[in-house]
């Protein structure tokens, strides 16, 4: 099934001494999107959620067509850098979705205002490693092979090779320790209702990882993602975008099932 | 080698019972039932007493010839009864069962029973997906999520969801878990997709039925993605379950194989078949696609005297690859059963100390 791509606006938007673009679509409750560290790219799963949300998708300084950023010193920094491009947009409550190496910048951004995010989802969150983690490494199809559990369904558009040595060096500098134990410690009176999701077939950050979200975050609910890899909105769009919906709807609620099973009235 | 006796609940038909499947309830007799399913534990204490490792059940519906629609029921009532011998459940079918039931009720059974269980999980065959109405067609992907769903709801610590295809629970956390160690646990098939997913999982691999050399492809295609993934299966993790038919001398299992009663396994009228065969489009062995016999007779892969069935074992295994045989001495749900213990019996006491060291 191929979901019509949604007519998304690119929008630049000044905040903290940065130009961020973002690309918008849809009506309804903030939705807040950072990417990942190949940044920011379009999927699907953006179209199925503008149907029901206000989706707003951020460039991160320093990613994309933005200009080499030698100026943030940490993911905390580039939480509150995000923060203030929402708020300049003049969103005071929202929802945020971040993937991979997201996770960590959505973290702080939500332990920094915790009154404004209502809540989040983590996408193969890479905020909690493995001692000795290494990213995605090889020629693209050798990455391709580790990111998505289906590479067919990738973006086929090949990446400049200067935008990505400039992100690479960028997440390089920000990544931080494989467990950032303040972050972590933090993590424990975080009350923002969080899902945590990982693919079934994830070969970058091992799935196992879920469990420790679960273990610190008092509110957070872990949701495997059946045959997909690191890219779960890629590989599986529309179950992303299903239990992401239902998740920002409900919260915790959403483990109460609602849908219809009777056959004939 | 290891051995298996499969325990069918073995239900002796009238001759004049229907046997097209579904065989119609109504001639259901309730005192041949009780016979035939409490007798199951004479029958395993007594190839316990034989020196058989194993014994094993499968999940059949609507029919006399295999009684066991449940196996789970029937395993904690064996492992109740019977002090050493593994019970294997061969196995649940889980296109058409809840993951998370299986996964609940393998891991209560091996509580109770600790280092007692084998665990199969498969598709079933294609007469079963008539029986709690699944579309054959999805029948494959729902094997291979629902397995997945059941290794994790094993092994995840922390309540979690799945958002699957097939499937989608918001909150699992069975209780109990699994032993630790935890049972030996197969993919059952000759299926690329079940030789893959046991290779992925490090899970053991069973096969049925088929010749040597068809069984092989499918044992070998394992091996490779085993290797894939950097791990080499033992003998014990391939199970090949066949029919066997022994006895004191070649030329009397000869004769008793002319007198076998070659009736189909699940016989449904042919309209019925062709058009369950046309429904079922992706099974295979080793990735080349083989339709199954839906209704088909089983052949018998192994027959003579002792010494011959040594030999044929010891092919069995050079081919196979199978470190465990699950045998069937006689087709379920016919002919008597005094003469299935009696060959049972010559197995035991002829033919299995003499494969130990295959």
């Amino acid at each position: 099934m191929t979901v019509q791509q949604a007519a998304f606006n690119e929008g630049f938007v000044d905040a903290d001494g940065f130009r961020i673009r973002y690309m918008e679509a849809g009506q309804g409750t903030p939705v807040i999107h950072l990417h990942g560290a190949g940044g920011m790219r379009l999927t699907q799963a953006h179209t199925l959620l503008s149907r029901q949300f206000r989706v707003i998708v951020f460039e991160m300084p320093g990613f994309g067509v933005s200009p080499v950023n030698d100026r943030t010193q940490s993911v905390r920094e580039l939480g509150a850098t995000m923060a203030s491009a929402v708020l300049a947009l003049g969103i005071e409550r929202y929802d945020v979705i971040a993937t991979s190496f997201g996770a960590r910048v959505a973290l702080w951004m939500a332990l920094q205002r915790p009154e404004r995010i209502l809540a989040l989802v983590l996408e193969a969150p890479a905020a909690i490693r493995p001692a000795g983690h290494q990213p995605p490494s090889g020629t693209p199809e050798q990455i391709a092979r580790q990111l998505y559990a289906h590479p067919e369904r990738a973006p086929m558009a090949p990446v400049d090779p200067d935008v990505q040595a400039k992100q690479r060096a960028l997440v390089g500098r920000l990544r931080g320790p494989d467990r950032d134990t303040d972050l972590e410690a933090r993590l424990r009176d975080l009350a923002t209702p969080t899902l945590v999701l990982f693919g079934t077939l994830e070969r970058v950050i091992p799935p196992d990882m879920g469990r420790h979200y679960k273990t610190l975050l008092p509110n957070c609910q872990l949701v495997f993602v059946y045959d997909a890899g690191h890219e779960i909105s890629t590989d599986r769009p529309e179950a992303f975008a299903d239990v992401t919906a239902d998740f920002l709807e409900r919260h915790e609620a959403f483990v109460i099932n609602r849908k219809d099973t009777r056959i004939s009235p | 080698m290891k051995v298996s006796y499969f325990e069918t609940g073995r239900y002796v038909p009238p001759p004049d019972m229907p046997r097209e499947w579904p065989v119609p309830s109504g001639n259901y007799d309730a005192a041949v039932g009780t016979e035939a399913l409490r007798g199951m534990v004479e029958r395993v204490k007594f190839v316990e007493s034989l020196g058989f490792d194993w014994i094993s059940l499968s999940e059949h519906h609507y029919s006399p010839r295999i009684l066991t629609p449940s196996p789970v029921v029937a395993a904690t009532w064996l492992a109740a009864r019977t002090e050493r011998i593994r019970i294997a459940m061969l196995g649940p079918i889980v296109p058409v069962s809840n993951p998370i039931r299986i996964a609940e009720e393998m891991a209560m059974l091996d509580t109770l029973a600790p280092g007692r269980i084998v665990i199969g999980l498969l598709r079933g065959t294609t007469n079963e997906y008539l029986s709690y109405d699944l579309n054959p067609t999805e029948a494959r992907e729902r094997t291979d999520e629902g397995m997945d769903l059941i290794l994790k709801a094993w092994t995840e610590p922390q309540p979690f969801g799945w958002q699957g295809r097939h499937f989608q629970y918001r909150t699992v956390s069975i209780w109990p878990r699994l032993q630790d160690p935890p049972p030996p646990t197969y993919a059952l098939g000759t299926s690329a997709e079940a030789g893959e997913f046991a290779a992925r999982h490090h899970l053991g691999l069973g096969v049925s039925y088929g010749t040597f050399e068809i069984m092989a492809r499918a044992t070998n295609y394992y091996r490779e993605r085993c290797a894939e993934y950097g791990w080499q299966p033992e003998p014990d993790d391939i199970i090949y379950r066949a029919n066997m038919i022994l006895g004191e001398t070649d030329e009397e299992a000869e004769a008793t194989l002319q007198r076998r009663d070659r009736q189909g396994a699940f016989p449904v009228r042919p309209s019925l078949r062709d058009a369950l065969l046309d429904a079922d489009i992706k099974r295979n062995v080793a990735g080349e696609r083989r339709a199954q016999p839906v209704g088909g007779v089983l052949p018998i892969s192994f027959c003579g005297g002792p010494d011959r069935i040594v030999e044929q074992i010891r092919q069995c295994r050079e081919k196979v690859g199978a470190g465990v045989l699950d045998l069937s001495l006689q087709d379920p749900g016919t002919g008597d059963t005094d003469a299935m213990l009696r060959a049972l019996e010559l197995f035991g006491r002829k033919v299995l100390p003499r494969i130990r060291e295959i």
